[in-house]
């Protein structure tokens, strides 16, 4: 009895080991799922010790030790794999059969064996896929509990005298068993807690930064400016808790929210010598509070002690930062640090994804107004010569005609929105359709037919007036007989058609002038409702061009 | 008084354009041609002293107009043109000058006076066309382009110059030398052209004559005086 109390006493010194392992760094590689060998030669050397000191901690019965010696082996064969169990188990083992006595050998045999049943464990729960049970108090203390009792069924079967060894048994078993398996199973309990922690706190930082990205998401696909830069550091500082949070342009502070804003003022320039060294260097820079101070350069009044600065960057160029404050009275915490890191990080992939949308759009807007460009001046001096040429004897066709160009040009300039009504399209055409039709006159026939019901259909603004102006320019004005353009629309098989159809049979030929317009028109009818949607064109040489619009009758926008 | 021929596919153009030289006293507009060809006919039968070019027409486009017109008859070149793109184009060319749509009165009179100048000096106007790619040819009421690659051989007789190829002969208004000098064909008699692409064979006769046989079995004869040069063209 008296045995069993001096080895729960020796117990307990390990488990204040256990503690301050878990406590230090060296602890860290067991919160991750796979150990690599530079981990696993630390546990060696770990728990080798905790083996050697449950030897030395152990009390000396009758000419032998009872001792804790085979926690180290079998918690390290249970964590690392039958090998690191082994090798510790060896180690321990070693170190006993040197300290000498009958049992010498019989117990440096055991310990290495104990290891090893510790890996076989961990092996088979690995097998079976039960991963989450090698850090099971109750599995470390049914483990060592049996390596206990074959230790002791070895000493038997190895020590001699026989009778000894018989009387040994007797006296250390239960005790030994008793207290090993129990101090295992509190060691791996205090593990447990302490890998059940680490795993707590990512959980939480992922959390919040899954907030921040899904709050901030939104609004910042406007990119930064003074309105959104409040919101941001609304967000942030709610979500972290931080005592306040500042965001700033390369020149000037944008937004400044918490402790401390009554002397930070959005707009003023940037005076903080650590903000321009994070901007000029493109780097984090972390003022914990302690080793280096954050001192407010503009009030001595100011309660924020400690400051992290991370730079915002589009591609490599950095365009702001965002800043982390604490106040005197409050630690900065590391995941607060790691965690204004990540969310800067992420910031700046949403601002690159912005500027490349917007971009995206420009791009867009840019080819549109090239194609009115390339048109315009051409049509209108032609348009202004032929009516000047009917001023002389026809001076109300004239009016006339100058009625329909002035609507024309008037509805290119008004139509600034990308959706239009396929009744405010052929409206514009026809427009240009009259003038032209007069400017080249019998040489030109138009022939239009439209489903009345498919006039409130939406369509992108501009996708027939390109489509028609290549039918004149490139088809119908190169033909010396009689040009037919057809513009038609109708429905089928639930879905909108639109064609545009002349008799010059031209297309494969200017491929390239054709083909911008109509190139443009099929992306933008893709971008607005899907990839099923878009231009087709079938050319007859010298018989017909035919460009086919297909667009869903009901206009959900992709 | 200058005799002007206007070429350009839109009726009002033609019109205003008349009016317009009309009203400065200078020209008689001896005639108007909506294209091309009708511009090739008019300029043979007319004779006029300049031509009003639109750039872009149907089909043949003024600067292809330019080289189907024979030297002999070539007249002064003033290009009428919406697009200021072409005006540069119009220089290289050696047009004498280039108006832009719709043509203002002054700046018509600065041509009137270049006009002038150049017929009183007696300087035969020179154009160096692009070459021929295709040529026009009138098949009843539609104009035929036939690619000069496809050309077997040109005659010309009294009733005027007519292109042989796969499809038949087909009648056209540009000239033996017209041809000759802006296309690949090659001169082999007085009143023939050939493309030695499609010569299969050429048979020598006495008294220096000789006759060609075409891939499609169509025989072209060889003069005395062509005959030479035929030889040194063909390395025979």
């Amino acid at each position: 009895m008296e045995l069993l109390f001096h080895l729960i006493q020796a117990m307990s010194v390990f488990l204040v080991v256990a503690y301050l392992y878990c406590k230090s760094p060296w602890f860290k590689p067991l919160t991750t799922d796979s150990l690599r060998t530079r981990d696993k030669i630390y546990l060696y050397f770990f728990f080798s010790t905790v083996s050697i000191m449950g030897t030395y901690l152990g009390i000396p019965v009758h000419d032998a030790i009872a001792n804790a010696r085979a926690i180290g082996p079998v918690l390290a064969g249970m964590i690392g794999g039958p090998i690191l169990g082994t090798a510790v188990g060896f180690t321990g083992g070693l170190h006993r059969y040197f300290l000498g006595g009958f049992t010498a050998f019989s117990c440096g045999l055991s310990t290495t064996l104990e290891g090893t049943i510790g890996g076989l464990v961990h092996l088979y729960l690995f097998k079976k896929n039960k991963t989450d049970l090698l850090f099971a108090p109750r599995v470390a203390f049914i483990t060592t509990f049996f390596a206990e009792i074959v230790q002791m069924i070895i000493i038997l079967l190895i020590s001699r005298p026989y009778a000894d060894a018989l009387d040994l048994v007797k006296v250390i078993a239960i005790p030994m068993i008793l207290s090993s398996s129990t101090g295992t199973a509190l060691f791996m309990s205090i593990s447990r807690d302490q890998k059940n922690m680490y795993e707590r706190v990512a959980a939480i930082s992922s959390a919040k930064a899954f907030k921040i990205a899904e709050r901030t998401l939104n609004f910042l696909g406007r990119g930064i400016n003074q309105e959104t830069a409040v919101d941001l550091a609304k967000i942030i500082r709610e979500e972290t808790g931080v005592g306040a949070v500042a965001i700033t342009d390369k020149e000037k502070v944008m937004a400044f929210i918490g402790y401390g804003s009554d002397h930070h003022t959005p707009g003023s320039p940037i005076v903080s010598p650590l903000t321009m060294t994070a901007i000029n260097e493109n780097k984090v820079i972390f003022a914990d509070g302690e080793k280096e101070r954050y001192l407010c350069p503009v009030s001595n009044a100011c309660p924020l002690n400690s400051v992290l600065v991370v730079p915002l960057h589009i591609d490599n160029d950095v365009i702001g930062t965002i800043k982390l404050y604490e106040t005197r009275n409050k630690r900065f915490l590391n995941m607060n640090k790691t965690l204004g890191e990540g969310i800067t990080n992420l910031l700046s992939n949403q601002l690159l994804l912005s500027r490349y949308e917007s971009q995206k759009n420009l791009l867009i807007q840019t080819e549109l107004k090239l194609l009115h460009a390339q048109i315009n001046p051409h049509f209108l001096f032609n348009s202004l010569n032929t009516i000047i040429s009917i001023t002389r004897n026809n001076a109300a066709r004239a009016r006339e005609l100058l009625t329909h160009l002035s609507n024309f040009f008037r509805k290119n300039l008004k139509r600034g929105s990308d959706i239009s009504t396929l009744e405010e399209e052929l409206d514009q055409v026809t427009s240009y359709l009259q003038i032209e039709k007069a400017r080249f006159d019998d040489r030109l026939a138009i022939q239009i037919d439209i489903d009345p019901s498919l006039l409130k259909l939406r369509v992108p603004t501009f996708t027939l007036q390109p489509l028609i102006e290549n039918a004149i320019k490139h088809g119908i004005s190169g033909m010396l007989e009689q040009g037919i353009t057809k513009v038609t629309a109708y429905r089928k098989n639930g879905l909108a058609f639109i064609e545009i159809e002349d008799n010059a049979g031209t297309f494969h030929e200017k491929e390239t002038n054709d083909g911008l317009g109509i190139r443009i028109v099929d992306r933008r009818i893709k971008s607005l409702f899907g990839n099923d949607f878009g231009t087709t064109v079938t050319c007859v040489p010298n018989e017909m061009t035919r460009v086919t619009i297909k667009i869903p009758l009901e206009a959900h926008t992709a | 008084m200058m005799r002007a021929l206007i070429v350009d596919d839109e009726i009002y153009s033609r019109e205003e354009l008349e009016a317009m030289l009309q009203e400065t006293g200078e020209f008689i507009v001896s005639g108007k041609c909506a294209n091309a060809l009708e511009a090739i006919q008019a300029i043979k039968k007319e004779k006029p002293d300049v031509l009003f070019l639109d750039v872009q027409m149907p089909v043949i486009n003024g600067f292809e107009l330019l080289s189907m017109i024979d030297e002999k008859l070539m007249p002064n070149v003033v290009f009428v043109t919406a697009y200021d793109e072409y005006a540069l184009k119009a220089f290289e060319e050696n047009t004498l000058d280039y108006l832009l749509k719709p043509v203002e009165k002054g700046r018509l009179a600065k041509t009137v006076q270049k006009l002038k100048r150049m017929l009183n000096g007696g300087e035969k106007p020179v154009f160096a066309g692009p070459d021929i790619k295709k040529i026009p040819c009138i098949l009843s009421s539609k104009i035929k382009l036939i690619n000069t690659s496809d050309v077997e051989y040109v005659r010309s007789n009294e009733s005027g110059v007519y292109v042989i190829c796969q499809g038949g002969d087909f009648f056209t208004e540009l000239t033996l030398k017209v041809l000759e000098t802006r296309t690949n064909l090659v001169r082999c008699h007085k009143q023939f052209l050939v493309n030695v692409d499609h010569v299969d064979e050429i048979i020598l006769h006495e008294n220096m004559l000789a006759e060609i046989k075409t891939k499609s079995g169509n025989s072209v004869p060889v003069s005395r005086r062509y005959l030479k040069i035929l030889r040194e063209k063909l390395n025979f």
